[in-house]
């Protein structure tokens, strides 16, 4: 009893939590299995086990190709979006100027501007950088990722914000007396205790940039630079949409392993961050 | 706890900062230079000055010890300028045009276009065949052949006369490729005849036809010269309209004022439905946003502390956020299905779930919590493992439960971290086109209203008024966003003062 | 440590990207030298850009020219126009016939000038279709209409009407050999272009025809007495009555249900063949039936076309391209090949006829097919027309639903 009560609780609510969380994943598994991969014949136990569908996709499509595009883009953007978030959110919480709030509140709003319609604007500002830089326009990585860099500011700023609130001024203060200068704090104090929460924005920035489809859509048109989420999509156009079905489930969980391998990688950070580390020594 | 940091941070390295300072600045000023060269040959001189004068600020915010705010704000606001705040404000000032289509381009653009439009092929003139030749001065010219009688003509502006040879002495055929290099010249070249004039059908044909539709610079309208009616240019409508009030389909963009505004105010259908869609839509963004974070809360405390296969189960409830969320709202909305989805399968049940409001308001928020609670449960592990642990240690010596010992110390330290997260994930689901878009799109609608459905947010309602007619009307869609855009801003700028008080608490 | 393996992830992916664009760079000029011999860009959605492709070289290779094919995967109208507004569209573009109406209000393409002769080797329907305001606009590849499609297992004789069709569905359902009677599909919102030749059976029409034949957008049938008559009849044959019409059937369980060996009948088009082969079912195509002493079951004719763009940097080769090579019938087996829809060229249709019997039997479904309208005002009826169709499947009343569609549509109608 006692046991449940320390662990056993912990492990029953982790449970039915896997349980919701994995309800339609297996079933996109089972259709992505399902070798006559259409939908309707999908239910949770697969008719069939057979690799048919991830061949298809492998051989039919170029998605090893969009797979590339995918985690460079994502991965760039993500890094780089985190080291600018970073940088004004520490701005933003320790530092007091005038328009501080202001600043935050619009970064904000800009946000909820709906992005179907600013697509005619970033329209005009690529056709004018491709004719100037096409090593940065239509159908080029950087382009993408600069485009996504327009997005670093937005909700990771104030995520990190939030964390930078939490750590206490006096830190800051201390250092300070001792000879720091705002890079020392910056790059030595604050961005070590709080590496959970650069993980997991990193996370949640590729993460977003992975799914991206409304501007990747439109700026990536060459087959060769076309990304998962894009190349996914197109899969499922249409009158296509039945017949690609268990190819389209295969790609999805494929789609899924680059994240899941970012996630492994930055848990420890998440995990063992600060509590493990520096201030408990 | 100061101890073990004054180490590292007071120790400065004055060398190897100032070695990255020139570093960082000299790649601004490469990128600067690379940038300048095309911009310099193209003459763009407003850019060059733009590029300058942003690559002097930037030298100077990050050679002196002033404006330190600055130095941490400026590389994402400049990507914030260009890629968001550009974009909204040039949307925003579509809202006062009536930009959409019909009405996408300038006016030269739409009279050019009613004159291609109406060049049709002579009746009973011959079909040719075509060669492009240039002179050897470099002037195009068509060479042309009847293919009933043989005869081969050469024509250029001055007219069509025959031709002495093939090709005609002086002149040089051009392959495909080379007459595609002077594509445009192509395209406009004429070879004047009696009943119109000579132009190319492609590269290889060639055709005997006449523009029926001309403008008239004078009279600033286009005649038609078989019906002889006459199109008068309308520049509050931006279209060329006739006496008996048709219009030809091809307008260009012009202000319209208020227009836009006051007929998002004053459309009765859209008054009608603007205030229930309203409501609906706080409750999905409150809701989802609320429900995520409750639920995503609960498990990670729940996998806090020393447990077996806590790894494992992490990376089990990250999985939802791992797919792509447009897959799997396809993927949900098959599953809703009454006849054939899983869930009535499963459950043994008959639920017709996107066919009444409220089950199909149930169905999208249970979407987005499986898609968005991932999200709040990694944010709050992270959180959670942010608050020192010395702190949770206190309380329980006090005595406290572990319940009363949460929500003493660690809730309060976890809503400062994530407030400033909740208002913005509430801002995001606000306006979450796809999860509406992608699942029931705004249905179900009642049968005598199509325009508006029970689960419709503004922004799906917007995306039908503008694009759901008779083609997209950008400048209506920009003034209804305007109206959105000051209603959220007022919700979210009212809920931020709040959060103002909280802050100050660590600053 | 941390901060090591972050930066040379880092430091990877710069380099990869740094790569991308001095590769995409040193590629640059090679295409900027072929520039001067001229580039023609194609935009098509996936499928289509894909069987192009060997084409497109095969063009490039006998002019000197270079050709680039892309795909843009989706909303292929809204992209084309922004993109061409913009001067960064393609010039050659691949779609539907239906958006020329679009097209041409936004001057985005160009009339295409073709001979009698290439007239004449296309079938009369496709070339009307592609006919606005009088002037040709592109150039028709492959056709497509409903037709249906059975299981010559289940039901072995075509149903001559729509009654027939529900007896048949009935007694199957009754013996427990199938478990829907029809497979239209439908979902919640409806689907317009799949319920469209009941409506005309029963008597209902969209828009009227001018005197040249066009359709006149000031002549609305939905709200007529007709369209009130076609919604009841739909009704009768929905949730509430025959069960016939289900708002569970959709674009992505239709054809997967009949396939599945669940339901005995499939409203369907020539793209769905692929899948009833797939699945071994012994099937048989023949027209979609009307009502029993109504009005012939037309259904829409689609026309895939090539159009040419008008900002196109590379017009005379577009033209070349469209009006001289898509006109060749290789190129319509070709396509054809890559997915089995009607060539538009006769000559095409012709040669591929042989061997595939379902194709005359698509060509008979589509006999009497009107083509799909592609006046600009025929957006404004999809989405109310669609939800008025399921509203009365589920059974709401047809009268007060078809009145309030022909409200919202003639609002939205300038």
């Amino acid at each position: 009893m006692s046991w449940f009560r320390r662990v056993g609780w912990r492990h029953l609510v982790a449970i039915l939590a896997v349980i919701f969380s994995l309800g339609p994943i297996v079933f996109v598994l089972s259709a992505a299995l399902n070798p006559l991969g259409t939908l309707s014949s999908s239910t949770l136990v697969p008719n069939g086990a057979s690799p048919d569908n991830f061949t298809r996709l492998l051989q039919d499509t170029d998605f090893p190709r969009w797979f590339l595009n995918s985690v460079v883009i994502a991965g760039l953007a993500s890094l780089l979006s985190v080291f600018l978030s970073a940088l004004a959110a520490f701005a933003f919480s320790r530092r007091r100027f005038k328009g501080r709030r202001t600043g935050l509140l619009a970064l904000l709003l800009i946000q909820m501007f709906p992005q179907f319609l600013a697509v005619v604007a970033l329209f005009l500002i690529f056709s004018r950088i491709t004719g100037l830089w096409p090593a940065i326009g239509f159908n080029t990585w950087w382009g993408m990722v600069l485009l996504y860099l327009g997005g670093a500011l937005g909700v990771n700023t104030w995520l990190m914000k939030g964390f930078f609130d939490t750590v206490p001024k006096e830190l800051d203060e201390s250092a300070t007396v001792d000879g720091a200068s705002h890079t020392g704090i910056f790059f030595r104090i604050l961005l070590p205790l709080v590496s959970p929460i650069l993980a997991v924005s990193g996370l949640l920035a590729f993460i977003g940039t992975i799914n991206e489809f409304l501007l990747a859509n439109i700026f990536l048109t060459d087959g060769g630079s076309k990304t998962l989420a894009v190349g996914l999509y197109g899969l499922v156009q249409g009158s296509e949409r039945n017949s690609n079905f268990g190819i389209f489930c295969a790609g999805t969980l494929l789609t899924a392993i680059p994240t899941v391998g970012v996630f492994l990688y930055l848990q420890r950070y998440i995990v063992e961050g600060l509590s493990a580390g520096a201030v408990k020594g | 706890m100061t101890a073990q940091l004054e180490g590292p941070a007071t120790r400065a390295l004055p060398v190897l900062r100032h070695i990255i300072r020139i570093l960082l600045l000299g790649t601004v000023a490469a990128v600067a230079i690379w940038a300048a060269f095309p911009l310099a040959e193209g003459r763009h001189w407003t850019g060059l000055g733009i590029l300058a004068a942003t690559t002097a600020g930037l030298l100077y915010l990050y050679t002196t010890s002033r404006h330190i705010p600055a130095k941490y704000l400026v590389p994402g606001t400049l990507f914030l300028i260009v890629f968001q705040i550009f974009p909204v404000l040039y949307t925003a000032s579509t809202a006062f045009t009536n930009f959409g289509d019909g009405h996408r381009g300038s006016k030269a653009d739409a009279i050019t276009a009613i004159q291609t439009a109406s060049v049709t092929r002579v009746p009973g003139s011959t079909e040719y065949q075509l060669k492009i030749v240039t002179k050897g001065d470099g002037a195009l010219a068509f060479l042309i052949t009847d293919p009933a009688t043989g005869q081969l003509s050469i024509g250029d502006s001055a007219g069509l006369r025959p031709a002495g040879g093939n090709p005609p002495p002086g002149y040089t055929v051009l392959n495909a490729g080379q007459a595609s290099a002077r594509s445009r010249e192509i395209t406009d070249f004429a070879v004047p005849t009696a009943a119109g004039a000579i132009r190319s059908a492609g590269l290889s044909r060639a055709y005997e036809g006449t523009a029926v539709r001309a403008y008239d610079q004078a009279t600033d309208s286009i005649r038609d010269s078989v019906s002889g009616k006459v199109w008068k240019a309308d520049e509050g409508a931006g279209a060329f309209v006739a006496g008996d009030g048709e219009r030809l389909a091809q307008g260009w963009r012009v202000n319209v004022g208020l227009a836009n505004f006051t007929r998002a105010l004053t459309d009765d259908t859209i008054s009608g439905d603007f205030l229930r869609t309203l409501v609906w839509n706080f409750v999905f963004a409150t809701a989802s946003t609320g429900g995520t974070f409750l639920v995503g809360m609960a498990f990670a405390i729940a996998l806090q502390g020393r447990m077996r296969l806590k790894g494992l189960y992490r990376i089990l409830l990250v999985l939802p956020y791992a797919m792509p969320s447009f897959a799997m709202l396809l993927v949900w909305r098959d599953l809703f299905n009454t006849d054939f989805g899983l869930i009535n399968n499963v459950l043994g049940t008959n639920v017709d779930w996107f066919g009444t409001g409220l089950t199909a308001q149930f169905a999208v928020l249970l979407v987005q919590l499986w898609l968005g609670y991932p999200y709040m449960f990694l944010v709050t592990t992270g959180a959670l493992q942010a608050i020192p642990g010395e702190l949770t240690d206190a309380t329980r010596v006090d005595g406290a439960g572990p319940l009363q010992a949460f929500r003493a110390v660690k809730l309060p330290l976890l809503l400062v971290a994530l407030t400033p997260l909740l208002i913005s994930s509430f801002a995001f689901n606000f306006n979450n086109f796809n999860a509406i878009y992608l699942t029931t799109e705004g249905g179900p609608f009642p049968a005598d209203n199509p325009a508006n459905g029970a689960t419709d947010l503004l922004i799906t309602y917007t995306y039908r008024l503008a694009f759901g007619g008779s083609g997209a009307q950008y400048g209506f869609a920009a003034a209804i966003s305007i109206f959105i855009f000051l209603i959220v801003a007022v919700v979210s700028a009212v809920s931020f003062r709040r959060t103002r008080a909280q802050e100050e608490v660590y600053s | 440590m941390r901060i090591r393996t972050a930066g040379a992830i880092a430091a990877s992916l710069l380099c990869l990207a740094g790569a991308a664009a001095c590769g995409s760079k040193s590629e640059k000029p090679a295409t900027g030298a072929t520039a001067s011999n001229g580039e023609l860009v194609i935009w098509a959605d996936d499928k289509r850009s894909a069987a192009l492709k060997p084409f497109a070289d095969k063009f490039g290779q006998e002019n000197g020219v270079t050709v680039t094919i892309q795909a843009i995967s989706k909303d292929q109208q809204t992209t084309f126009l922004t993109a061409s507004q913009q001067g960064s569209g393609p010039d050659v573009m691949v779609g539907a016939h239906d958006w020329i109406g679009n097209l041409v209000q936004n001057g985005a393409i160009d009339p295409v000038q073709l001979s009698d002769e290439q007239k004449n080797g296309i079938q009369p329907g496709a070339i009307k279709a592609v006919t606005f305001n009088g002037q040709t606009y592109g150039v028709p590849y492959a056709t497509e209409n409903l037709g249906l499609i059975r299981n010559a297992e289940l039901a072995p004789d075509a149903p001559a009407t729509i009654e027939d069709l529900v007896a048949t569905g009935k007694k199957l359902k009754a013996e427990k050999k199938v478990s829907e009677i029809l497979c239209l599909q439908s979902g919640q919102n409806g689907d317009a272009y799949h319920a469209y030749p009941l409506y005309a059976s029963a008597g209902g029409y969209l828009f009227g025809t001018t005197s040249t034949g066009e359709y006149d957008a000031k002549d609305l049938g939905v709200g007529k007495a007709g369209s009130i008559a076609a919604f009841e009849k739909l009704r009768a044959l929905g949730e509430k009555g025959d069960g016939a019409l289900k708002r569970s059937i959709t674009t992505d369980n239709s054809t997967a249900t009949f396939t599945g060996g669940k339901c005995p009948f499939l409203v369907a088009g020539p793209w769905a063949t692929a899948d009833v082969k797939k699945a071994g079912i012994k099937y048989d195509i023949s027209p979609v039936p009307g009502f029993k002493g109504g009005k012939e079951a037309t259904p829409f004719l689609g026309v895939q076309t090539f159009y040419v763009a008008s900002k196109g940097r590379n017009k005379a080769l577009a033209q070349e391209f469209v009006t001289n090579y898509v006109t060749t019938a290789d190129l319509a087996v070709a396509l054809y090949r890559a997915e089995p829809r009607p060539p538009a060229l006769t000559a095409a249709l012709e040669q591929v006829k042989g061997q595939d019997p379902d194709l005359a039997k698509w060509a008979d479904a589509g006999r009497n097919a009107i083509p799909l309208p592609a006046i600009p005002a025929m957006a404004a009826v999809w989405e109310p027309f669609g939800k008025a169709e399921a509203a009365v499947i589920g059974g709401a009343d047809a009268r007060s639903t078809v009145e309030a569609a022909a409200k919202t549509i003639s609002s939205s109608i300038k």
